[in-house]
């Protein structure tokens, strides 16, 4: 039993050095603004949800097959989310997992691709209707603001004014390039 | 009806045990026992009995945080972890969040009362659907310095707050409070959120229900250094903390709510060595000696959430450091199995979590109010709380709470002698 503990313990070590804190830490969490680039308003989703919505990035051979790995929190993506990742729950870092459905309203944070180093905007929208997912707790608290500040605030449920406000996790989807304001 | 329905239990109960027994039954030493018994809280409740929440667990276990005995619980729906009293300490009020069918469904948000002395359900308020749900402690709801009113700060993302009448149990309007969010009490039937550019709003309600919404001044920079959301109340002053370590006052007492001046709680050499604020429930007040504690680590920007490593304690007099307490690993559970040894191995637990187990650091913190006041500290990837005595800041126990993280830590009655 001891050794149970002390295992369960190591495992926890070890999500937190990845996650760089623990796995349960902002749990309705979401998004973190970009820091510099464009201070855009709350962005909707919808026109993003058709497939072949948009073009690959460059250096990705197309939105589903990335370079790099969309389940790891080091994921160029990922520079500014807060939650589970979508890529880890069934889904895939651009779509939601089976039978959640994705929040229409979300903020967008700024992300450099390394294969260009380019920086891209990023949506972070949420999946939401099921209770949290629980694997890949990634957070990065750079650019957060507290919640008055709503649009840079990465404590807010974005799932709010869906479905319902369940969070399950969050994707990462590239809905433009920054360009210096 | 307690009463009858114990007594028909105790009947059948006799009853059975007779047809049992038969005709030649041995002596029994062990009386016959009532079936059907519920208990209630101990009176009057105690200094140190604290609310643990777990938005996981969705609920909030009560501890008597000497004796680590669990006291009883209160369900909770869906990211709904904080608790409100009225100022006798007679009911408590739970802000909640529900779907009919769990997940899905029909949502409901309620304001629920609970009896104080049972913690059982009496009554529920419904309000409209709109509760802000976010991973805050505080900040989401507050009762006004009168004990009349609750306001509860909805965000869709538009703001408003919901303002329930307590002594009728209804819902009295919805006041919207565009550019602002959060809500702290500001006195009486009175207010007050933090907008966007800095300053704040107010919102003051009159009998019969109608609201009165007055700007204040600008009184932080939310973009060089902003305030967190986790301000402690001191007496009349809300004592707001930057990212950057500065308090914000902003007196409550007069007409309009006054800002007061800043100071800091680091000097340069604690700049220079990376000590930042951060946590959760980062700070909190001993009202009668004044004493602020703040938790605080060292590391970079955007570290405004990182556990803390230590509590430093200022006096708010003075505005000096007083007192550095250098935090222990709070004990951990898995599953609700706490790390503990029983007999006479409970030492080895304390000391591996003393030395070798890493420490995660701490994100809530909690002192009450008493005069040999108790400070609770939490983290969220375990159950378990660090006890030490808030003003020697000796180490003296850990206490296993059941959950299976520490979300948040209030005072049993948070809305009776809190300022």
């Amino acid at each position: 039993m001891l050794l149970d503990r002390w295992f369960a313990e190591s495992a926890r070590r070890m999500a937190r050095r990845t996650s760089r804190r623990s796995f349960l830490t902002r749990l309705g969490a979401i998004l973190v603004g970009g820091s510099t680039l464009p201070l855009l308003p709350i962005e909707r989703a919808r026109a993003q949800d058709e497939p072949g919505a948009r073009a690959p990035a460059p250096g990705e051979p197309d939105p589903d097959t990335p370079v790099g790995d969309p389940q790891s929190c080091e994921y160029w993506r990922y520079c500014a989310i807060d939650g589970f990742l979508s890529s880890c729950c069934g889904g895939t870092h651009t779509s939601c997992p089976p039978g959640t459905e994705m929040s229409a309203i979300t903020w967008i944070g700024t992300c450099r691709n390394p294969v260009d180093g380019v920086d891209y905007i990023i949506s972070y929208n949420d999946c939401c209707g099921k209770d949290i997912c629980g694997r890949c707790f990634c957070q990065r608290n750079e650019g957060d603001r507290p919640i008055y500040y709503t649009h840079k605030s990465n404590d807010i449920n974005w799932c709010m004014g869906q479905v319902g406000v369940i969070y399950n996790s969050t994707v990462a989807i590239v809905i433009g390039v920054a360009t210096e304001s | 009806m307690r009463l009858a329905r114990g007594g028909l239990a105790h009947t059948a109960a006799v009853v059975m045990l007779a047809v049992l027994a038969g005709p030649a039954a041995p002596r029994a030493d062990v009386p016959v026992e009532t079936v059907g018994r519920v208990e209630a809280l101990p009176q009057p409740p105690g200094d140190h009995w604290v609310w643990i929440s777990d938005v996981m667990l969705r609920r909030s276990a009560l501890l008597d945080v000497d004796r680590g005995a669990f006291l009883g619980m209160v369900s909770a729906g869906f990211l709904s972890p904080t608790l409100f009293s009225s100022q006798t300490g007679s009911e408590l009020y739970l802000p909640e969040t529900y779907y009919s069918r769990g997940s899905r469904g029909e949502r409901t948000d309620v304001v629920t009362v609970y009896d104080a002395a049972t913690i059982a359900p009496v009554g529920e308020i419904v309000i409209p659907p709109k509760r802000a749900v976010n991973v805050l402690p505080n900040g989401n709801a507050a009762v006004e310095d009168g004990g009349r009113y609750l306001a509860v700060l909805n965000m869709t993302p538009a703001t408003s707050l919901s303002i329930v009448d307590l002594a009728t149990r209804t819902f009295v309007t919805e006041v919207a409070t565009p550019g602002c969010s959060l809500v702290y009490a500001a006195g009486p039937s009175r207010f007050l959120s933090l907008c966007a550019d800095g300053s704040f709003l107010t919102v003051t309600v009159a009998e019969g229900g109608a609201t009165r919404v007055e700007r204040g001044p600008v009184f932080f920079d939310p973009q060089a250094d902003p305030v967190t959301e986790k301000a402690v109340r001191y007496g009349d002053r809300w004592l707001f903390v930057s990212f950057g370590g500065v308090v914000h006052p902003l007196d409550v007492s007069g007409e309009t709510p006054a800002p007061g001046e800043t100071w800091s709680l680091l000097d340069e050499a604690d700049r220079s060595a990376s000590w930042r604020i951060g946590g959760r429930q980062h700070l909190a007040v001993h009202q009668s000696t004044g004493r602020l504690y703040s938790l605080v680590h060292q590391g970079g920007i955007d570290t405004h959430k990182d556990a803390g490593t230590d509590l430093w304690v200022y006096d708010l007099e003075s505005r000096k450091r007083v007192q550095r307490i250098e935090l222990l690993h709070p004990g951990f559970s898995f599953l609700h199995m706490s790390f503990e040894f029983s007999g006479g191995w409970a030492w080895l637990a304390d000391w591996l979590l003393d030395v070798a187990i890493p420490n995660p650091g701490i994100e809530s913190i909690l002192v009450t109010q008493d005069d040999e006041p108790v400070l609770v500290t939490g983290t969220q990837i375990g159950g378990s709380l660090a006890v030490y005595d808030a003003l020697s800041g000796e180490f003296l126990r850990r206490v296993s709470t059941g959950n299976m993280m520490v979300f948040s830590l209030q005072p049993f009655a948070p809305n009776v002698g809190a300022r």
